[in-house]
């Protein structure tokens, strides 16, 4: 009892640590999850758009702003130049047009009159120029033979309006799927940095020198008094997740209710049991404080960054994936990523998290055999 | 004394480990992963070209347009390619779409085109858009060739050469030219703000070098200090030349990392070099003034005023855009008075401003802001720093 009660005195101490994480890791997820309205048929995806319409707001101008008012989102930004250009930098809008002066009468004219635009380049200014510069081909076809006005707007919008059947055949919550994917990616993060330091904070504690010697003169045998520290550790480690497993149902809700999300929680449980090693291994090998945090800030963003924790591994170039094969986190985030596509959950489809979660159990070994190899050659004090 | 006092700093400071790794390595190791990280993202948010399927029943081959439309956006050789068509029957249609191998299928039942997909998405969305946008223009072609030829028989024309006018009208119809003039700026690579703020947290954890060096001098932080204390000699020549030693220090720190992200990261800070070594500089400066003003200002251990540096520093830099970008944004638009004195945002903005915009006024807002912010500290450490008298420590 004496380690154990030493321990949460510990644990005590460090408590801002841990609410420190914790809280970073609730910001982290809160941003990024906010709610998607789910559904099975079909909702087209909407580009961000500004309109900025220096001509009237009539005919067939009017009809334009109307049409891509329809198939985009409008964004509304105060019509600073600055503001504009900050907003498109940061992504908050995808495609600007402006719409120059007298744009309806040079139209009605035939003068085709150029249009200006802002683009971020990606696929959805990509979209919103294909809306735009269809929209713009209609309506020249017909002005050819049409010079009313109004009948010319009645063709483009018929046209315009013409639709393709679509069939949605999935049936899957992708949604809040991938809503659950991210937050245990980022646990990957959360993890490391959280569990793993605070555990390795603990041992260095235990392994400063008059500590040390202390314990070593004692009665208490120290196979028992490392049994001890390994359990009261694994009951933290086990405490941290379950609160973070919690923390996931309150942000993410139903999902995690079903097989989908239990498979998402036992291979965290996995890969938290693999960190506890990873932690008695650092902590055995380095007992500077200021060099532990050095180092735990280096693998737990290091191996965020590389493996996809932060980033969508999708977006990974293939040859840092590669290199990730090397680490846990990897195999961890895999397995997460393959639930997330996983439509009927059977012992066949579960057979590559099988394999992972195997792969994070052989690592978590490695790094126990690693850690008795190190402590075996250290144990004696000169 | 000032030369010898400065001499010594230098190598205290650079002797320190832990120190020498937060305010030198561990930018360039983020900075790494970082490049790691975000590399490919603005690559993978372009529209990548499609694969769909197309099944390949009579009724498709019966759609000249349709044909010719998928036909033209599939070629290879096409600038504006946008799919990778597979024509195949139902059946292996149905299983690619399963397997994930495509983005969804098209199928021609009863005259009207079909799309079936998995899911909701970008690739799914520019499929439908543009099998409708052939659709349209399949009308338009029916609408110009029927008038065509109610033309040519009022006009009493017996022999009409229906596939010419059909022709012609899809010719009128692929022809029409849409003016649109992109008018943004090429520097619109947003991942660039990761950087800056990472050049940002490197300045601000330069307070940690301008404590440590005044902590030597300070006769409640170290024996060292005692010693200096008790010394005749000028107070402020030992200050200023511990702060010259650890500023110098610094901006070779500073150096370094922005050798790194210009040669091996290939970060891009704008053109003008001047302005950006200027901006580093005086970054530099405000975040030593402000470690020397928490190690003057506050009563407390070594450890806790680091802390405090470190947390004003990363707290800082999240709120310019280091854990996402968004977050800058989001602060400037909506409070943006604590982004107006938060110096990790002054540096970042600075650099952002001389990145993407073409006058310099808002570069010289943040330059100036933050000489205001460097007096203020300054003004803050000379405050507590005067007159120290111990009774006893």
């Amino acid at each position: 009892m004496a380690v154990f009660k030493t321990f949460l005195k510990i644990v005590n101490r460090n408590k801002f640590i841990i609410i420190l994480y914790t809280v970073i890791l609730i910001t982290f997820a809160g941003f990024n999850m906010q709610t998607n309205d789910t559904s099975t048929s079909f909702v087209a995806s909407k580009p961000d758009i500004l309109i900025i319409n220096k001509d009237e707001n009539t005919g067939i101008t009017n009809n334009l702003i109307k049409y891509i008012q329809n198939n985009s989102n409008i964004i509304d930004i105060e019509q600073s130049e600055e503001a504009i250009n900050d907003a498109l930098f940061y992504r908050d809008v995808n495609y600007i047009i402006y719409i120059p002066e007298n744009y309806r009468q040079d139209f009605m004219n035939d003068l085709n009159p150029k249009i200006e635009i802002k683009s971020t380049g990606d696929y959805q200014a990509s979209l919103a120029e294909m809306m735009l510069s269809r929209y713009i081909k209609v309506a020249n076809t017909y002005k050819k033979d049409l010079n009313n006005e109004e009948d010319l707007i009645k063709r483009i919008n018929e046209t315009l309006e013409k639709e393709a059947k679509i069939e949605v055949t999935s049936k899957l919550d992708s949604d809040s799927l991938s809503r659950a994917t991210f937050y245990y990616n980022f646990l990957n993060y959360s993890i490391i940095a959280g569990l793993v330091y605070i555990i390795c904070l603990i041992l260095s504690s235990f392994r400063e020198e008059k500590i040390r010697k202390r314990t070593i003169i004692s009665s208490m045998n120290y196979k028992k008094f490392n049994r001890q520290l390994l359990i009261s550790n694994g009951i933290l480690a086990i405490i941290l997740w379950i609160f973070y497993v919690i923390l996931s149902f309150i942000l993410i809700g139903d999902i995690m209710f079903t097989k989908h999300g239990l498979i998402l929680i036992a291979n965290s449980f996995a890969f938290s049991i693999c960190s506890l090693t990873i932690a008695f291994l650092i902590g055995n090998l380095i007992n500077n404080k200021n060099a532990i945090n050095g180092i735990i800030n280096v693998i737990g963003l290091g191996s965020s960054f590389l493996c996809g924790a932060f980033v969508p591994v999708e977006w990974l170039p293939d040859s840092i994936l590669k290199i990730a094969h090397i680490l846990p986190s990897y195999w961890y985030i895999q397995s997460n990523e393959i639930i997330k596509t996983i439509e009927v959950v059977n012992i066949e489809t579960l057979k590559p998290i099988f394999i992972n979660i195997s792969v994070i159990i052989l690592f978590s070994v490695g790094y126990i055999i690693l850690t008795n190899i190190i402590t075996k050659n250290k144990r004696k004090i000169a | 004394m000032f030369v010898h006092n400065f001499k010594y700093s230098l190598k205290t400071l650079f002797r320190n480990k832990t120190l020498i790794f937060w305010t030198f390595a561990f930018p360039i190791i983020l900075g790494t992963f970082f490049n790691m990280a975000f590399s490919n993202i603005e690559n993978s948010e372009k529209l990548d070209i499609i694969n769909i399927a197309i099944v390949n029943n009579e009724n498709f081959d019966k759609n000249e347009i349709l044909k010719e439309a998928f036909k033209e956006l599939s070629d290879e050789n096409n600038e504006d390619r946008l799919f990778n068509t597979k024509y195949v029957n139902i059946d292996e249609a149905k299983a690619l779409l399963s397997d994930g191998d495509i983005t969804g299928y098209l199928n021609i039942v009863e005259e009207q085109p079909k799309v079936t997909i998995t899911t909701n998405g970008i690739n799914e969305t520019v499929f439908k858009f543009v099998t409708e946008e052939i659709m349209q223009q399949t009308g338009i072609v029916n609408d110009i060739a029927t008038e065509q030829i109610k033309n040519e028989m009022i006009s009493g024309n017996i022999n009409i050469d229906y596939k010419k006018i059909y022709k012609d009208a899809f010719e009128i119809a692929q022809n029409q030219e849409a003016k649109i003039e992109n008018i943004s700026s090429n520097n619109l690579s947003y991942t660039m703000i990761e950087f800056y703020t990472l050049i940002a947290m490197a300045c601000l954890y330069g307070g940690m070098l301008g404590m440590t060096a005044i902590n030597q001098n300070l006769a409640n932080m170290s024996s060292n200090g005692k010693r200096i204390s008790v010394s005749p000699t000028n107070k402020a020549k030992v200050i200023l030349s511990s702060v010259l030693a650890s500023y110098i220090t610094a901006l070779i720190g500073l150096a370094i990392l922005f050798i790194y992200t210009i040669v091996a990261l290939k970060v891009d800070y704008g053109n003008n070099s001047p302005l950006i070594i200027l901006l580093s500089c005086i970054g530099s400066l405000a975040g030593l003034t402000m470690g020397m003003a928490i190690a003057t200002c506050l009563k407390a251990s070594e450890n806790t005023k680091t802390g405090i540096v470190i947390s004003i520093t990363m707290l800082g830099c999240f709120l310019s855009g280091m854990m996402g970008i968004t977050m800058k944004y989001i602060v400037d638009k909506n409070i943006p008075i604590i982004n107006k004195v938060n110096p990790a945002n002054m540096i970042t903005d600075g650099f952002y401003s001389l990145y993407y915009y073409e006058t310099l006024e808002r570069y010289f807002f943040n330059i100036i802001s933050l000489l205001i912010f460097s007096i203020i500290m300054i003004f803050l450490s000379y405050i507590s720093l005067r007159r120290q008298r111990y009774e006893s420590l």
